[in-house]
């Protein structure tokens, strides 16, 4: 470049001072002076002359190394670039990178690189208060124009300096630059691809303006960190066919040879960043391969795996090594390898892999693999995070890779046989495992063992993982299993009384758990099916007796029999023993016990009964406990079982949770089972001894709820609905009775107030809540009379125990839930009682609550107090919404003819009575916040008229409370505030149109006392809600409602949009933001022929409009 | 069949609940583990109100039991205990009662008005300044106010303040 003397001897200049300044740093004198020199060269502008001229000038390296720094933190701060410049500047880098100047400033240039790329990769950038269109067109010439020459430049950088590194006996300068080349690479191949890839996944391609940062939800990666590269076509040549590969895998393969010298290792930075782009090789994937039936993307597996095969095999040495002390990185980078490559194959592909360069298959060595690192961590103390415990992890993710059959993907998680071996052999070791790793935790006294669930679903990631290689051989782990199981059933019925049962309890109960996930599936309240890997594996024996799955089933529910007998009971079944036993009984049986189709009767239920009756063809041995078979059998045996654990194990919760909440709901869940329930006597004896016996009320109540669920949801099993009505009133009768008996009582208030009758209310309150949650057609009826008869004790008991917070709230909760299954079946006159009733209750609630101040000295126990004042108003409120749905589902006979209740009227008095308890405080509570929302939007957008009717305070309340919710984190909250507003505003302007008042004055705004002018409500809203959309961040989804609420903002109040709209223009400085601002503006309000109405129509152009405005001017409005 | 046992435990007490007519008498046994956070609970003598419960085992096939921590009613103090889950705890009987105030003593006392309308000027306002001025306060800005006693175990304390509109 041609430079005028004038400009020379100021470069010349800077140059001295820059290197006298390196020099006073060096010497220590006066270094605060010379490091200020130095800073203010950094960050003086457009330094990039200056240090060109030094890098190239300068015979001193500290001169030159400042200079690439500074040029690196300019460029960074400074990224807007002339053309000219941008070139000048980047072939500086070329060469820098490429080694021309030196080692140092090598090294320097590649971390500018690396920089620059971390900085235009959205998710790494730092805030530059640079509008967000400006990022995205840097993001987007980043990658077409400038990603795959970095690449290059790294890449031939790393190849000059391998002849230098690899020569040196030592470390050489260029280890540090090669290092980050390598590094620079890795950092590339991160990119998150959007624009190259053939408009394949154009979604991706186009960015979300309406969020400051791209999520991370287009992660394909499916349950580790393994994340699939996919940088397409164009970067063919570069990676695949230029032998790059090759190259990389011979250089580190020269690099492990050198790892005896000095200043090389295992785990030096240059050995790790070339191990970690070859793992980042294997996730390559997409159409950077050519369309070759995947045979080019073989090839590129096989060359690497051969490169990685050294790093895992043999597996027994390998171990043996790191055991004795070598580093554990390169065997785990193996293993990350090999879960990356699994990701992008199938279970076939995979296994041939190796076959074509070895004697055995991939998944054999990944079974060897897997072995040995489970022979290491059952003979090392398993307590605390080792090497064995990552590479564990790695392998089972890279089996469950393999076996998850992906549906769209067409990948099935059949193995091919040779892998089914591995895996049968894999399976055993981790069962084996497993029983060391319980024996020797069965005597460790754990005070603090988890509760069941919570341990299960700790482990439930890898149990299930187990549970998918135990199932890609069946046919020997199901055996194994039995093996297993019976073993130690033996040896406790052997050891009975003489020895300690502890440690072969353990053992039985981790065996259930891991049983009880290889048979079945968690349903998460579905009918799960038979897993399919179990269905469609082809079993030698066709008897139903010899099904390797039936004859494991069998021993277990024998074993779970021996539970009813006292003596065995007392010696062998211990508390956790049983949680086991429940817990697998509940997840078996809702697979195997009396499947669903056997019977026509349920085939209009939902089912989809085609795939279901298909799938169940291919099992008929599996139907042996159906329902004409041995179900019935079973069935009588589950609930005896489940009846023990809850007469048998006084104050055994944990144990009781599980019996009531998973297993008497899995055996009511579907309607077949409960015809065959009710029609047992154990069953009729548990249903009469919960609403007959004193005993059952020893159960913690809230499990007690749950029972009295489970046997009214029982009730769909009687034959026809009058005798479901009479089995839910013999079942409820009694209880009812108590309560209103109590109720009535002369003496109520001072008996009402002992322990003892506060425990039996509060258990029968949690039945009948129970009950009344168990509302279906079928027994809506009897559940009816069950609540009507209680209302007047109800509302007896609320007045008696208002102090008593526990019983107030079970009180209001069993109201919520008999109104919430009740009201849409009611008839007119029921309604009015209903109606009537909630009305006293909000009445009376309010009447003991209003002003009230707790006084206590425990600052806990008065934040408990305003925590049970929050758990009170959210039901109050869900009372109220209840209420609400009567105007939207109704099922009465009569709701045209007879004049109906006017809910409307009755949830606005309501509300009036439940807000002035409400505090801003208390919507801090995110649950009662959404209620109190999803309510008040309801109202305003169903009764919008009612609005002008509410007095001021509550007027000024609802108000105040919208203002906060449009503001609220949770975007459900602020949907349900603009769909509140949309109500109001175009309520508003439909009656001004006709010449009435809509909101009258309240829209209008007034004068205070002082004289000032306040705003209507409207203009406020429309300010708010504008500031909102432009300025502020919110989720994509909000556009819509947004455009809803907005467009009749701009229709009440046209005079101030026109005006706020100016005002935006003018604040533009740039002039071409400003032209585009104002035509951005003009067509939100003209284009698609928006009109002055507010139709569907025309919402519907709007929310266009508005989408299109929003692309377009918050790029540039926005800074970030 | 295999369930007679069961059966036969379950008919051995037919009850059919009643008792809520027994004497009042201070504290109540119930089984510990029905107990729950949020209710009364005797720890160390003390009338408590359970704060928090959680259960573990005695070793990981033994029993249940509950670990409560309470906060003394009337002292606000933190209060621990560990009970096997099937074995009694005392419950305590709590009585809550509303009085009008009429007045405030010199002496620390305070004059409430009962239901049948006799008074009652037996019980001094709490010595936490704090709650202290509440209650003063209050009564000086001439609400009428009705204030919530509680008492249990021989002890008793305002509990809560009510507004129930100004003095007519």
């Amino acid at each position: 470049m041609q430079r005028s003397p004038n400009d020379l001897s100021q470069l010349q200049a800077t140059m001295r001072a820059i290197e006298l300044a390196c020099s006073s740093i060096q010497m220590m004198v006066n270094p605060a002076e010379a490091e200020a020199t130095i800073l203010s060269f950094c960050q003086s502008p457009q330094p990039y002359q200056a240090c060109q001229y030094i890098i190239e000038n300068s015979q001193m390296p500290n001169a030159r190394f400042q200079a690439a720094t500074a040029i690196r933190d300019a460029a960074i701060r400074e990224l807007e670039f002339s053309a000219a410049e941008k070139e000048t500047f980047l072939a500086e880098v070329k060469q820098a990178t490429l080694g021309i100047h030196g080692a140092d400033v090598q090294f320097i240039g590649i971390n500018f690189l690396e920089s620059l790329v971390s900085e235009f990769s959205l998710s790494t950038s730092t805030t530059m208060v640079l509008p967000t269109e400006f990022h995205d067109q840097c993001q987007k010439s980043m990658e077409l124009e400038y990603l795959k020459a970095f690449y290059c430049w790294a890449r031939d950088a790393a190849l000059s300096m391998t002849n230098k590194i690899l020569d040196s006996d030592s470390a050489v300068p260029e280890t540090k630059a090669s290092t980050a080349a390598l590094r620079l690479m890795l950092q590339i191949l991160n990119w998150d691809f959007r624009y190259s890839k053939n408009g394949v996944e154009g979604a991706k391609g186009r960015k979300n303006v309406f969020s400051a940062r791209v999520g991370n939800d287009n992660n394909l990666s499916r349950r580790s960190e393994c994340t699939v590269v996919q940088p397409g076509p164009a970067w063919h040549e570069v990676l695949i066919s230029s032998g790059h590969i090759s190259w990389l895998l011979s250089f580190y393969r020269a690099l492990r040879k050198k790892f005896s010298c000095e200043g090389f290792w295992l785990d030096c930075p240059l050995a790790v960043s070339a191990r970690k782009l070859i793992v980042q090789f294997c996730s390559l994937k997409g159409d950077i391969f050519h369309s070759d039936n995947g045979q080019m993307q073989e090839n590129h597996l096989l060359q690497l795996l051969s490169g990685i095969i050294e790093w895992v095999n043999p597996p027994e040495a390998v171990s043996k090594a790191i055991e004795s002390g070598k580093s554990e990185s390169e065997m785990l980078d193996g293993c990350r390898a090999l879960l990356s490559i699994a990701t992008v194959t199938t279970p076939v592909v995979f296994d041939q892999l190796l076959k074509s360069i070895s004697s055995f298959g991939t998944l054999t060595l990944l079974s060897a693999l897997m072995c040995e690192v489970l022979k290491v961590l059952i003979v090392s103390n398993a307590e605390e995070e080792t090497w064995s415990w990552v590479a564990r992890d790695l392998l089972l993710d890279t089996w469950t890779a393999l076996l998850v059959p992906i549906e769209s993907g067409g990948k099935t998680g059949l193995l091919p046989a040779e892998g089914r071996n591995a895996a049968a052999n894999v399976f055993s070791l981790i069962v084996e495992s497993e029983l060391k790793a319980a024996s020797a935790s069965a005597c460790s006294d754990d005070v603090d063992t988890d509760y069941f669930q919570a341990s299960v679903s700790a482990m439930d990631e890898r149990l299930s993982s187990y549970a998918l290689i135990g199932r890609a051989a069946i046919d020997i782990t199901i055996p194994l299993l039995t093996n297993l199981f019976n073993e130690r059933v033996a040896r406790l019925h052997q050891g009975r009384g003489i020895t300690d049962p502890t440690v072969t309890l353990e053992e039985l109960y981790s065996m259930l758990l891991i049983i009880g996930h290889v048979l079945a599936d968690e349903g998460d309240g579905e009918t799960p099916l038979v897993p399919k890997a179990i269905q469609t594996q082809h079993v030698a024996s066709g008897e139903s007796e010899k099904h390797p799955v039936v004859v494991l089933s069998s021993s277990i529910l024998n074993f779970a029999k021996q539970s009813l007998d006292p003596e065995m009971r007392a010696s062998i079944f211990s508390p956790r023993l049983m949680e086991a036993i429940a817990w697998f009984l509940a997840r078996w049986s809702s697979t195997y016990l009396m499947p669903p189709e056997e019977t026509g009767e349920n085939s209009g239920s939902g089912y989809d009964n085609n795939h279901m009756v298909q799938s169940l063809c291919s099992s008929k041995a599996l139907l042996i406990f159906g329902e004409h078979n041995q179900g019935k059998s079973v069935l009588d045996l589950v609930v005896h079982i489940a009846t023990t654990t809850l007469v048998f194990y006084p104050g055994e919760k944990d144990l009781q949770a599980l019996t009531c909440y998973h297993l008497l709901h899995a055996l009511v869940r579907r309607r077949n089972v409960c015809v065959h329930l009710v029609a047992l006597d154990s069953w009729h004896h548990l249903a009469n001894a919960f609403a007959n016996e004193r005993l059952l009320f020893t159960l913690y109540s809230a499990h007690q709820r749950s029972l009295a669920q489970t046997l009214v949801v029982s009730a769909s099993g009687m034959r026809n609905p009058d005798a479901s009505n009479q089995y839910v009133r013999d079942l409820m009768g009694h209880m009812t009775n108590y309560l209103v008996e109590l109720s009535s009582k002369n003496d109520l208030k001072i008996v009402a107030q002992q322990p003892d009758v506060i425990l039996s209310v509060s258990c029968l309150l949690e039945r009948l809540r129970g009950a009344a949650r168990a509302t279906e057609p079928r027994t809506q009826k009897a559940i009816y009379e069950m609540g009507s008869t209680v209302m007047n004790s109800i509302l007896i008991f609320l007045e008696v125990y208002k102090h008593e917070f526990a019983v107030v709230y079970l009180l209001l909760k069993f109201v919520v839930d008999w109104v919430d299954g009740q009201i849409i079946y009611l008839e007119a006159q029921e309604t009015a009682g209903v109606v009537n009733f909630c009305m006293r209750l909000l009445q009376l609630y309010s009447s003991h609550n209003i002003g009230k101040i707790s006084l206590s000295l425990s600052s806990s126990l008065l934040s408990e107090a305003k925590t049970e004042k929050y758990k009170d108003l959210r039901a109050l409120l869900q009372l109220l919404a209840n209420l609400c749905s009567k105007d939207l589902v109704d099922f009465s006979s009569d709701s045209t003819e007879t004049p109906g209740t006017n809910i409307s009227q009755v949830v606005y008095f309501g509300l009036c009575i439940v807000i002035p308890l409400i505090s801003l405080d208390l919507l801090k509570y995110p649950k009662l916040c959404r209620d109190f929302f999803s309510l008040l939007s309801h109202l305003l957008e169903v009764y919008p008229e009612m609005v002008a009717q509410l007095n001021d305070e509550a007027f000024s309340h609802v108000l105040g409370t919208l203002d906060f919710g449009l503001h609220h984190q949770d975007t459900e909250v602020v949907d349900m505030c603009l769909r509140a507003l949309k109500a109001l505003a175009s309520y508003h302007y439909k009656e001004t149109s006709v010449g009435k008042v809509g909101l009258g004055a309240r829209a209008a705004g007034s004068k205070d006392q002082s004289g000032q002018m306040s705003e209507g409500i409207f203009s406020q809203f429309l300010r708010t809600l504008l500031h909102l959309v432009l300025f502020e961040d919110y989720s994509i989804d909000l556009v819509s409602a947004a455009a809803d609420a907005l467009l009749p903002l701009i229709l009440c109040e046209q005079a101030l949009y026109q005006r706020l709209g100016n005002e935006l223009i003018e604040r533009q400085v740039n002039p071409a933001f400003k032209s585009r601002l104002a035509n951005a503006l003009q067509s939100l309000t003209s284009s698609n022929q928006l009109s002055f109405t507010l139709d569907r129509m025309n919402y519907q152009r709007f929310r266009k409009n508005l989408n299109h405005f929003l692309v377009e001017v918050r790029g540039f409005l926005r800074m970030i | 069949g295999f369930g007679s046992s069961v059966e036969a435990a379950m008919s051995d007490e037919e009850h059919h609940f009643e008792g809520a007519d027994s004497g009042a008498s201070l504290t109540y046994p119930q089984q510990a583990g029905t107990i729950r956070k949020n209710g009364y609970i005797v720890i160390k003598n003390r009338p408590c109100k359970v704060v928090e419960v959680s259960t573990s085992k005695t070793g990981k096939h033994g029993h249940a039991k509950c670990h409560f921590v309470g906060i003394d009613i009337f002292s606000g103090k933190k209060l621990e205990d560990i009970v096997p889950s099937s074995h009694n705890c005392d419950v305590p009987h709590v009585n809550r009662t509303d009085y009008q105030l009429i007045d405030i003593s010199e002496d620390g006392f305070v004059s409430l008005l009962t239901e049948n309308g006799n008074t009652k000027d037996d019980l001094r306002l709490p010595t936490d300044d704090n709650l202290l001025s509440q209650i003063k306060d209050g009564f000086a800005e001439g609400k009428d106010l009705v204030v919530t006693i509680m008492s249990s175990m021989g002890e008793e304390q305002i509990c809560a303040l009510k507004d129930i509109g100004p003095k007519s």
